[in-house]
């Protein structure tokens, strides 16, 4: 391991003086802007991997090494990547999160789901209680002492606990399952929080459309729940599960008949789902005035899934996904340690420590007693909490879904969620492994 | 219905269409398919018309953000073939090779190249008002593109052929690996005195540039690497050395190979890295055909002079091919026991030719170079289309040759 440092430091060393030399070479065409992007994205990616070795010794994940990495890079502290350049990586960025909702999918095995359904689902109801109702207790009762929400009204500062509330209860089933698969864990213990945050991920979109439509009755005064919303709703998810499962059976088929270059064709089919999603979307509110929103992660969850457990390939699939797994991984959380607002927490601090916190709280609650009801090893119910806390991007997505339907509080509710975010993200990948270790899950694929 | 709508969806119907055939054919593969559609296939031609429907002028899938955005991928695929190129110059292996045949293979890259650059110059100074660095630089390009060879041909041969003619396809093999170094360097050098850049090269932070990265990733190759963590490392390395190289106005493909020919002589990792980019050379070479195919341009207006051109492209390249191959087998004696007409064998454009070809284009986005490439890119398809016929009759002449010997 010494040995290995000897190494680690010295090329650290020298890419950043390299990066530094070529940062200071003067950008005067379009050519150049690109070739700075791809230096400054393999750049992130090399220095990540460095830093995740140097940061082993200390037992931090190599999620978590990428965030820091992507933050020092970030727009706020070195400015080696500006906020352009990552608005620029960003389709990279939805590429690697398709894979990883494929990879999500592939990880879930029917079997295990059955064997551990009970622990899963209580686990879902009492966290989700516990969190939303902690969260939005502690914004209603004490928010008032906290500059940001002091000259909210009362029904703004309920309806910014409503949607606080909800966006406490987003995980990060990216985060979880590059540690997973860091640390090589399986057991039940992994198989349920695996669970819980993936089959979380998707429930958590039917309650924050629930929490919009009860927070428009709150602010507007008038109206009502709509069975229509709902509708469109569940036809949404239907059809991306749906729409996934189909995909999934073509991914088999091709894996049992051609078989070969089946990193490419993943990469292909991952591209295509979240392009032809998002113009879909586009399509159907253009020419029939139908918000249609395929949600690309569920549908690459979905295929992952069929392809796991509806096909004999499982097997070949993983394989070959893990194959490209680690460099996805360290780009991917790279960048999203870039897009980090540390703007956000330098202005709402005490309040984004204070939700840490009490979601923390939240998460131990729901996760003790559903693991004390199921009968699980006393050792598992204590420490659960620490595989939930990861957060990131659907949590952000859902926040800026919100700002743009209520102006009034969207502002608010931004801000808290981004500092909050960054706050879970760097704690929680390190927390996760700590747990998967306690429990001895850890190294034991 | 919008007709640019009614466009989309009828195209994305046909692209369904044809993923459904390319499919078909990929599952039923066993089954013999008439020799034509097989080049088709085996030479990848699919997806260039792939990257033509995906591209602004039919789906618009990969419309200029998406482009931008892929850029990374763009200098990846670049960076891939230059180090893969960079690896077939170690030199224990190359000593291996006769001088005959190493002399051989670079003279007939030579040739090539000086023949298709006096005529694509010429004709360029006859038909178009071109400044002269311009001249040189689109001359230079394309002699690189018309010298370098794949093979493609000999993969497709029979395998009683190979037997038959073992030690004509040895020649052809260690030709068509080794033919794209001099052209590969004239593009390199050409690009850094390209019109655009000119005023801000500055070459000797290019070469110091280039040992740096060289010195960076020696010290990652160090140690012994899992497989994974090696693959990431091809990747950074790819994609930093084009990185650089765009920042420094240097080509990145040449860059690459620069990096690769490095490495391939200084790390103990070489094996492993090299099976690592050879594992994917495959789906590469794909992807460089569907990003060609979204870069090309095709106007009704130009159809004809554009067809014409790369008629004339096509011959030009195989006349030189076939003077080149005449050149080389009077070298030596021991060269003279090959059949004189070795340039029928070698008229398959492969990897390193688009690569070059991709290269130029994000390096010289002028209007011109989406009408360039689409006219090559017609050359290509004509090209491998006709090569596997003309390397059935070298092989054929060959055998003749062999029994009126002596």
């Amino acid at each position: 391991m010494h040995k290995n440092l000897m190494t680690y430091f010295p090329a650290l060393f020298l890419l950043i003086v390299f990066a530094l030399w070529v940062k200071s070479v003067a950008i005067q065409s379009s050519w150049q802007g690109a070739g700075l992007i791809n230096f400054s994205s393999a750049f992130v990616l090399l220095a990540a991997y460095l830093s995740g070795h140097i940061l082993r010794l200390a037992q931090i994940p190599l999620v978590s090494a990428c965030i820091f990495t992507g933050i020092i890079a970030g727009p706020y502290i070195s400015g080696f990547l500006t906020s352009d350049m990552v608005g620029q990586l960003r389709l990279i960025d939805d590429l690697a999160l398709s894979f990883i909702a494929l990879t999500a999918g592939g990880e879930l095995h029917l079997q295990s789901l059955r064997k551990r359904g009970a622990a899963i689902a209580l686990n879902i109801v009492l966290i989700t209680l516990a969190v939303f109702a902690l969260v939005f207790a502690f914004v209603v009762f004490a928010g008032k002492e906290f500059q940001l929400i002091q000259n909210l009204s009362p029904a703004q500062t309920i309806s910014l606990g409503i949607l606080l509330g909800v966006v406490a209860v987003a995980r990060s089933p990216s985060s979880a399952i590059a540690i997973i698969s860091e640390c090589r864990a399986s057991g039940p213990f992994t198989e349920t929080v695996l669970g819980v945050t993936i089959v979380m991920d998707v429930l958590i979109i039917i309650l924050f459309t629930l929490a919009l439509t009860v927070t428009r009755l709150i602010l507007a005064g008038a109206g009502g729940i709509s069975q229509y919303t709902f509708v469109v709703l569940f036809a949404e998810l239907a059809t991306s599960l749906l729409l996934g499962a189909l995909i999934g059976k073509g991914v088999s088929f091709y894996i049992d008949r051609v078989g070969y270059d089946l990193s490419l064709f993943l990469l292909f089919i991952a591209f295509g789902i979240t392009k032809t999603s998002l113009w879909l979307s586009h399509f159907t509110e253009e020419h029939f005035d139908i918000y249609l929103h395929l949600e690309p992660l569920l549908i690459c969850m979905s295929a992952g899934f069929t392809v796991q457990n509806f096909s004999k390939k499982g097997f070949e699939f993983m394989e070959s996904l893990d194959r490209i797994a680690l460099p996805i991984y360290v780009l991917f959380f790279s960048l999203a340690g870039a897009s980090l607002n540390l703007e956000a927490l330098r202005m709402c601090w005490p309040l984004a420590l204070s939700l840490v916190l009490i979601r923390a709280i939240g998460i131990f609650t729901g996760s003790w007693l559903a693991g004390t009801l199921h009968r699980d090893p006393a050792l598992h119910n204590r420490n659960a909490w620490m595989g939930y806390l990861t957060q990131a991007g659907v949590a952000i997505g859902l926040a800026q879904l919100a700002q743009r339907q209520f102006p009034e509080i969207g502002e608010h509710l931004n801000t808290v969620v981004l500092a909050v975010i960054s706050v879970n993200q760097i704690i929680g990948p390190v927390t996760f492994k700590t747990v998967l270790n306690k429990v001895g899950e850890a190294g034991k694929r | 219905m919008r007709y640019t709508e009614f466009m989309k969806i009828f195209f994305g119907l046909l692209l369904i269409l044809f993923l459904a055939f390319s499919g078909y054919h990929l599952t039923f593969r066993r089954f013999r398919l008439p020799l034509f559609a097989r080049r088709f296939y085996l030479t990848g031609i699919e997806f260039l018309f792939l990257g033509i429907l995906l591209g602004p002028q039919f789906l618009n899938i990969v419309d200029e953000d998406t482009r931008r955005g892929l850029e990374p991928l763009t200098a990846l695929l670049l960076g891939w073939t230059g180090l893969l190129f960079g690896f077939q110059f170690e030199m224990a292996r190359l000593r291996r090779f006769a001088f005959e045949f190493l002399s051989a293979a670079i003279m007939e890259g030579a040739i090539a190249f000086v023949w298709n650059f006096l005529g694509i110059y010429c004709a360029l100074s006859l038909f178009f008002s071109l400044t002269g660095l311009m001249k040189i630089m689109l001359a230079t390009t394309l002699a690189s593109v018309a010298a370098c060879t794949a093979q493609t041909g000999l993969a497709l041969l029979p395998r009683d052929s190979v037997t038959r003619h073992r030690d004509t396809l040895k020649l052809l093999t260690c030709i068509s690996n080794i033919n794209g170094l001099i052209p590969l360097l004239t593009f390199g050098v050409a690009f850094l005195f390209s019109p655009r850049f000119l005023i801000t090269t500055n070459i000797g932070r290019d070469i110091m540039g280039g040992f740096g990265l060289v010195l960076l990733y020696t010290l990652f190759l160090t140690r012994h690497r899992k497989e994974s963590e090696l693959i990431l490392i091809v990747i950074g390395m790819a994609v930093l050395t084009s990185g650089t190289a765009s920042v420094l106005h240097f080509s990145p493909l040449f860059a690459n190979f620069f990096v690769g020919c490095c490495i391939v002589n200084l790390s103990n990792e070489k094996d492993r890295i090299f099976n690592i980019l050879i594992s994917v050379e495959k789906p590469v070479y794909l992807l460089i055909l569907v990003f060609l195919g979204v870069n090309c341009h095709f106007s009704i207006d130009l159809a004809s002079a554009l067809m014409l051109g790369s008629v004339c492209f096509c011959l030009w390249r195989s006349l030189g091919k076939i003077f080149g191959g005449f050149a080389i087998s009077h070298l030596s004696r021991e060269l003279k026991r090959y059949p004189h007409r070795l340039g029928f064998g070698l008229l398959d454009m492969g990897g390193l030719s688009l690569a070059i070809l991709l290269d130029f284009h994000h390096g010289f986005l002028y209007e011109m170079t989406s009408h360039i490439i689409g006219m090559i890119l017609m050359a290509v398809v004509f090209n491998n289309l006709t090569s596997y016929y003309f390397l059935r009759q070298l092989l054929n002449s060959s055998l003749k040759q062999q029994s009126t010997m002596p």
